[in-house]
């Protein structure tokens, strides 16, 4: 057995912030390596530095046991290490075979000739993928197989699978597992990184994992069970506070009706969709991606726009309300806490201060049109102190702050506006351990004090633990509810998926 | 000092620069180092400074006006006209406001609504004006102030305590974009319209008005900018619009230090840029170096700050995702 890919003692800095420290890791061909961690453990930016999309800020790289650097993806997957994302790199215009043979093309193309080959390549691989359809009209599985087809393609010794399996149904997912063994058996070294634990356990040799950005433990999977698997990843029993519901917490009981949603839909993503929400509770939401959870409300908080004809209803209050954009469901006391901070929660050149301060006026809370310094910073001290934002002061910049603290400032963006009701979506993406538990707390806080409150959420325990009734989305809508009591893992996810 | 060192920016290397420069020029240009020439300085480019401080707003929002030039040049023409045909000032002045209203009424529903993006709505607009204000409003290229402007002339050739009015519309203009952006509602708006859009947007900012607010802003301040420079030169030449004027706009404000992504920088900035812009130029003009080569050594100028500001504050991946306008 001989190491095919090594990182030896790699760190990456981000800003000061260490994503990863001092991190050793071996890959060896024709074997499955499952890298396990917590939401922002640095899974993805270990594995990115394997395939060149992110540098190390020191220690090295060893392929065949020679020092390389890999300036870009490209250069990376010149020397045969793809990195199928979770988010696939295809283009979506672009027909399967043309992506398949993207950056090979001649300068004279042949269409036909390229369909035949890629039919053959396709075949050979055994996907079941039609050459000439255009990606953009492919389903989550049969792009992943053309991203695994192109990574096979050229020849690729070392293939990265980022989340591979959380969009696949359970038959796509056994595909996929079968194919992970052929590719074993051509002697490719698989990197494989999952939050589904048994997944992990079933198909890989190797187990590492990381925590905070360290590396933990690296044995053989033999070695490892689920309770050892998590024991590592959080550290301590912390991930029992964090994600085991506690037994004694009653569940809430259902307050006044806040939110009604009848037959909402909105293009492909929400497909005539009905759920409700009820003051002084939450509600969780779970759905794969793709299953609309996220778009249906955002359509409830006028971020996105339903459908113009036979878009359905939505009643605040019993009121029924129709939001283009988000100011009036602001000012009607909807607040939306998205799941992209980068793209639309934080403001990366204001400070806390500021940036708190702006919700504050957006809600016309923040007084008259002249604005005041002092009442600033007053807000922004008093929102730091209860949600518990660390930062050296409140001048301090929202983009220097940890995921956790950055996803404080933008939950207390939304909270100075003095909501009836919060939807949090993906609350705890990106967000550093010890922040998942205050973070909670603060959401714990908001039903108790009364308000409405929406988890959307793709991890399970997160849902499991947090809420008081639990809505499952599947392809664009609500397909069932569970109150707390009846609620399991198990029957969830077979309702997200099938 | 080790404050300042700290937080090096571009707007602090450009001031460093500007005080390098004025010191160099004072040792070494006989002439440029009385009160004369200082004052000189400061009137030459006060047009500019008042032109830059309307176009930091927009710059601060993300966005970018080119018709800010053709704005002051017809609107200002047609007042001038209106009045030498013997309308009476007041209703006259109020004819010309309404035009560079409306030219930033009509840039900031183009940008805000229709969604196109500002290098191209402004630049459309630019000619729009200029074309529909020459051939349909203004007789001839040259339009003069003539007596009826009465005391208004002073906006331009008085003084106040020794110091030229355009210098005092200037230092009045800038601070009162200062003030706006610093203190309103509207000004921390635009910092967050121009910071991240998005976020803006869901946090319940009505980001179509505030876009619409900065154009608005933007030309009536192009217009106190022409006035000013019609009363000082006694005349306002339409052709102003077909000369590079406008880059220099834009050179003053990013110079200073006002990054084109958006929510960066202020006022500040745009004074420091003018500052040193026109201390270059005086200098330049007392060494008799030509034309040409003035704007040759602007640009490097420019270059040069935008590369010292990238090495210093390294762009993220946001800015490099969605370029700089």
């Amino acid at each position: 057995m001989t190491a095919l890919l090594e990182l030896k003692n790699v760190t990456k800095l981000y800003r000061g912030f260490a994503a990863i420290s001092d991190v050793s890791i071996t890959l060896q061909a024709g074997r499955v390596h499952a890298i396990l961690g917590e939401n922002g453990a640095g899974k993805s930016t270990l594995t990115k530095m394997m395939a060149g999309a992110v540098s190390p800020t020191s220690g090295e790289i060893l392929l065949d046991g020679k020092p390389v650097t890999f300036a870009s993806p490209g250069e990376a997957l010149r020397h045969g290490i793809a990195m199928v994302f979770q988010e696939t790199s295809l283009v979506p215009s672009l027909t399967v075979a043309q992506n398949l043979f993207l950056g090979d093309e001649k300068v004279f193309n042949r269409l036909r000739g390229l369909y035949i080959a890629a039919q053959q390549f396709l075949q050979s691989l055994n996907f079941p993928v039609d050459p000439a359809a255009n990606v953009s009209a492919l389903g989550a599985a049969q792009r992943q197989m053309v991203e695994i087809a192109r990574a096979v393609r050229k020849n690729a010794r070392v293939i990265i699978f980022d989340e591979p399996t959380a969009t696949l149904t359970p038959e796509e997912k056994h595909h996929f597992f079968e194919l992970i063994e052929r590719l074993k058996a051509r002697d490719v070294a698989i990197v494989f990184i999952s939050h589904a634990l048994e997944e992990a356990l079933t198909i890989s040799d190797t187990i590492t994992v990381l925590r905070d950005g360290q590396h933990v433990i690296t044995d053989a999977t033999s070695a490892f069970d689920r309770d050892k698997i998590i024991r590592s990843m959080v550290g301590r029993t912390l991930s029992d506070q964090l994600y085991n519901r506690d037994a004694m917490r009653p569940t809430r009981p259902y307050g006044r009706k806040t939110l009604s949603v009848q037959n909402l839909s909105m293009g492909r993503l929400v497909r005539n969709t009905s759920f409700s929400v009820y003051a002084g509770q939450v509600t969780g939401v779970f759905g794969l991606i793709g299953s609309g959870r996220t778009e249906s409300f955002k359509v409830v908080s006028g971020v996105a726009k339903r459908n113009f004809f036979h878009g359905g209803i939505v009643r605040l209050f019993g009121k029924a309300v129709y939001y283009r954009i988000p100011r009036p469901a602001v000012r009607a006391g909807i607040a939306y806490v998205t799941e992209d901070r980068k793209v639309e929660g934080i403001f990366e050149t204001m400070s806390i201060a500021e940036s708190i301060h702006i919700g504050a006026l957006a809600a016309d809370k923040g007084g008259s049109w002249i604005v005041s310094r002092r009442k600033m910073r007053e807000l922004a001290a008093r929102w730091s102190k209860a949600l518990s934002i660390r930062a050296i002061d409140s001048n301090a910049r929202v983009l220097e702050l940890s995921g956790g603290n950055q996803q404080k400032v933008v939950i207390a963006k939304a909270l100075v506006q003095d909501p009836r009701i919060v939807i949090f979506d993906e609350p705890t993406r990106g967000v550093d351990v010890g922040a998942i538990a205050e973070i909670h707390e603060i959401i714990n806080g908001l039903a108790d004090q009364g308000l409405a409150v929406v988890v959307i959420s793709s991890y399970l325990p997160e849902v499991l633990n947090l809420s008081d009734r639990i809505l499952v989305a599947r392809q664009g809508r609500i397909v069932e509810e569970f109150a707390m009591d009846e609620a399991s893992e198990e029957k969830i996810m077979y309702a997200a998926v099938h | 000092m080790s404050g300042f060192l700290k937080n090096v920016n571009q707007e602090k290397v450009v001031f460093l620069l500007f005080i390098v420069i004025f010191i160099l020029f004072s040792v070494l240009l006989p002439g440029f180092l009385n009160a004369n020439n200082l004052v000189l300085l400061m009137q030459g480019v006060s047009v500019l400074g008042i032109l830059g401080a309307g176009m930091c707003v927009v710059v601060i929002g993300r966005g970018i006006d080119l018709s800010m030039v053709a704005t002051m040049a017809i609107s200002v023409a047609w007042a001038l006209q209106l009045n030498g045909e013997g309308m009476s000032l007041p209703l006259a002045l109020a004819i010309g406001v309404g035009v560079a209203l409306f030219v930033g009424l009509a840039n900031g529903l183009l940008i805000a609504y229709a969604e196109i993006p500002p290098l191209f709505a402004t630049l459309a607009t630019s000619a729009c004006v200029y074309g529909f204000g020459r051939f349909f409003l203004i007789h001839t290229d040259l339009v003069y102030v003539t007596p009826g402007v009465g005391m208004l002339v002073e906006l331009g050739q008085g003084r106040v305590l020794s110091i030229p009015m355009p210098v005092i519309v200037f230092a009045a203009i800038a601070a009162i974009v200062g003030a706006i952006l610093h203190f309103t509602k509207f000004g921390r708006f635009t910092y967050a319209v121009g910071d991240n859009y998005g976020t803006a947007r869901v946090t319940g900012i009505s980001v179509r008005h505030v876009l619409v607010g900065q154009y608005v802003l933007t030309s009536l301040v192009a217009f106190v900018a022409g006035l000013t420079q019609a009363m000082a030169i006694s005349s306002m030449n339409t052709r102003i619009s077909d000369t590079l004027l406008i880059y220099d706009v834009i050179l003053v404000v990013v110079l200073g230090g006002v990054g084109l992504s958006g929510g960066r920088g202020g006022i500040r900035n745009v004074v420091v840029g003018t500052l040193l812009i026109g201390t270059f130029l005086n200098g330049m003009t007392i060494m008799d170096v030509q034309y040409t080569m003035q704007n040759a050594i602007k640009a490097a100028i420019l270059l040069a700050a935008i590369m010292i500001d990238t090495i210093i504050n390294p762009r993220d991946e946001q800015t490099s995702q969605h370029g700089d306008i």
